[in-house]
């Protein structure tokens, strides 16, 4: 067991740097490790708390005439600090994003492997991966922020389901080749049980593609949930959500627009960060998926 | 092709069951109940008993759903909680404006992401491929609310050039064209990356095949062989993969329709969820998704017809 961690981890450490050869995804990289650092300390790191208010509403951030110092990127329409906001709304941005790909992947990934171990359920669990396929996600969220209400569960269960198709897919299309390896062979020759051949064998070959799968999806899900939230659909005031802040924002767009801007901005850097990271890490990984 | 087809109906059957049942459930969500509500407050008890029975009230709910189907069917779909409106009118109202802007987007959006795509495919590692392919990066990490909300606050309110509220009239007058500019301009840009992104791959596939070789070996120009050899070939998947789209249109639409105040369904559906003005938010969610099935199957018409090779395999 010792000698197999030895010996993958150099692998893994290559993995990484022929990742980050480029150099702007080098940089994405950065930006995007210091955002997701940022946005767990956001507790600590904050200057202010994320409710309170802290100074005069609509102060215009550093760049702008007439800032305060205090408050680096100003204040929003009652006065709350909105750097502490969107380190706050970040936090919970990401959180969204990676529980909803983590259990849609999951989901998905158990659906894919199952499909393609137990060939008789085959036909049955893809035709329901073609009727999910037909669900855009934004309906999915509307749906269920009609039935359940809005709120942060409904779409984090929306962008969940949205998720499971497509990860399932994939993943059937990897256990599909992996299923014709001598080595399944071998071990159902040998009296494997099945959870073993699927969790050990079938599950851990497949795992890279998902991965970078999930990798591509997850700047996809956070705009979407984004989208989702600045109808007003995801989060309630006051809570800090990115999405939300900008749409907030929106009535102030003329008088304050930084209020909106910032928020906004926020999210189409991590989204960009991670889809730059996303396509790298498929380069170096699993080139096949560039279809 | 016929079984392709076939399969693809008969695709639509659970999904089209599914979001019926979706809407029937909504329904369900109505607070208090009909038969009381339908019969006034003074209504005596067997009044309200002989509503419910007519009502199918006292059914289970399983034949409850299938007069639910029935009444959809016919195109009942109840009343507007809020407005007392029949809610295929307030439909009826909005489906013309939403396809406008679909209509709208689609008509600049798909040319110019086809022609940035073989840009980038022709000059394939040079600056201009990279250019492109950093603009739809770019344009695919972008909330399409923060799109919107500059355009509207440049070209709507500091340079005072486009209207950016509502819809000025149909599409062939001056004022209707004026009002949909900014709508349509910032769904298309959203739509761009896609496109231009797919058109490069595919381009990029045929100008490696084998009658891409034969027709440069002829001595046709370069223009001639990307134009008619490579980029028609390339069209096929295109058009496939600007179907899977549609959902991803669907949601900018919503979002489009809502912070330019655009008179769509979209706009109706978010509306009417915030309300909690549930018949109004199931048709809406009914049309939307009938809307999603219909195009997906067009696409599928269409690559049909355009690729032979459907037919065969």
């Amino acid at each position: 067991m010792a000698a197999v961690v030895a010996e993958a981890l150099p692998r893994r450490r290559s993995v990484l740097r022929r990742m980050l050869r480029g150099r702007g995804t080098a940089v994405a990289f950065a930006i995007l490790a210091t955002i997701v650092v940022a946005a767990l300390l956001a507790p600590w790191i904050a200057p202010y708390e994320p409710f309170a208010v802290a100074g005069r509403p609509f102060l215009p951030p550093f760049w702008a005439e007439g800032s305060d110092p205090r408050f680096w990127l100003g204040t929003d329409g009652q006065g709350r600090d909105i750097l502490t906001r969107v380190l706050h709304g970040t936090r919970l941005t990401l959180l969204m994003g990676l529980v909803s790909v983590a259990i849609g992947g999951s989901i998905g990934m158990a659906l894919g492997l199952l499909s393609a171990f137990f060939r008789a359920a085959d036909p049955y669990l893809m035709r329901l991966v073609d009727v999910l396929l037909s669900f855009p996600a934004i309906l999915l969220g509307l749906a269920v922020a009609a039935v359940f209400g809005p709120g942060v569960t409904a779409i984090i269960v929306a962008l969940s389901v949205a998720t499971i198709p497509d990860v399932a897919r994939v993943t059937r299309g990897a256990a599909v080749v992996v299923m014709g390896q001598d080595y399944m062979e071998s071990g159902r020759a040998v009296g494997l049980p099945n959870h073993t051949l699927i969790l050990r064998y079938l599950a851990l070959n497949c795992i890279s593609t998902v991965f970078v799968f999930l990798t591509l999806r997850f700047g996809q899900v956070i705009l979407i949930g984004a989208a989702l939230s600045f109808l007003g659909l995801g989060a309630r005031p006051p809570t800090a959500e990115l999405g939300m802040m900008a749409a907030q924002g929106r009535d102030f767009l003329f008088l304050a627009p930084h209020i909106a801007t910032i928020p906004s901005l926020a999210i189409f850097v991590i989204v960009l960060c991670a889809n730059i990271v996303g396509d790298a890490l498929r380069d170096v990984l699993d080139p096949r998926l560039r279809s | 092709m016929l079984q392709h087809v076939t399969y693809r109906l008969l695709l639509s059957i659970p999904v089209l069951f599914g979001v019926l049942l979706l809407g029937f459930m909504l329904l369900q969500l109505v607070p208090g109940d009909p038969a009381r509500v339908l019969a006034g407050p003074m209504a005596p008890p067997d009044v309200v008993e002989a509503i419910r029975q007519d009502m199918g009230l006292d059914q289970p709910v399983i034949v409850q759903f299938f007069l639910y189907l029935g009444r959809v069917l016919q195109g009942d779909l109840g009343r507007s909680m809020i407005s007392n409106i029949p809610v295929i009118e307030e439909l009826a109202r909005t489906i013309g404006p939403t396809v406008e802007l679909m209509f709208a987007c689609l008509v600049w959006s798909v040319p110019l992401g086809l022609l940035l795509g073989t840009i980038a495919a022709v000059y394939q590692g040079r600056f201009l491929d990279q250019a492109v392919m950093a603009f739809s990066v770019a344009g695919v990490s972008m909330p399409i609310f923060f799109i919107a909300l500059l355009l509207m606050m440049y070209f709507g309110f500091y340079w005072q050039l486009l209207p950016f509220v509502g819809r000025g009239g149909p599409l062939w007058t001056i004022e209707g064209l004026r009002h949909i500019a900014l709508p349509a301009l910032s769904l298309g840009l959203i739509f761009i990356g896609p496109v231009a992104r797919m058109t490069r791959t595919a381009v990029l596939d045929t100008l490696r095949a084998d009658h891409v070789r034969t027709a440069r070996a002829k001595g046709l120009k370069e223009r001639v062989v990307v134009l008619r050899h490579a980029l028609r070939n390339a069209l096929i998947p295109v058009l496939t993969l600007i179907g899977l789209q549609a959902g991803y249109l669907l949601g900018g639409a919503v979002v489009t329709e809502t912070i330019f105040s655009w008179p769509g369904v979209g706009r109706l559906a978010v509306g009417a969820i915030l309300a909690s003005d549930f018949p109004l938010a199931q048709g809406t969610i009914l049309v939307l998704a009938l809307g999603f099935i219909l195009i997906n199957l067009i696409v599928d018409l269409l690559y049909a017809a355009l690729d032979p090779r459907v037919k065969t395999g």
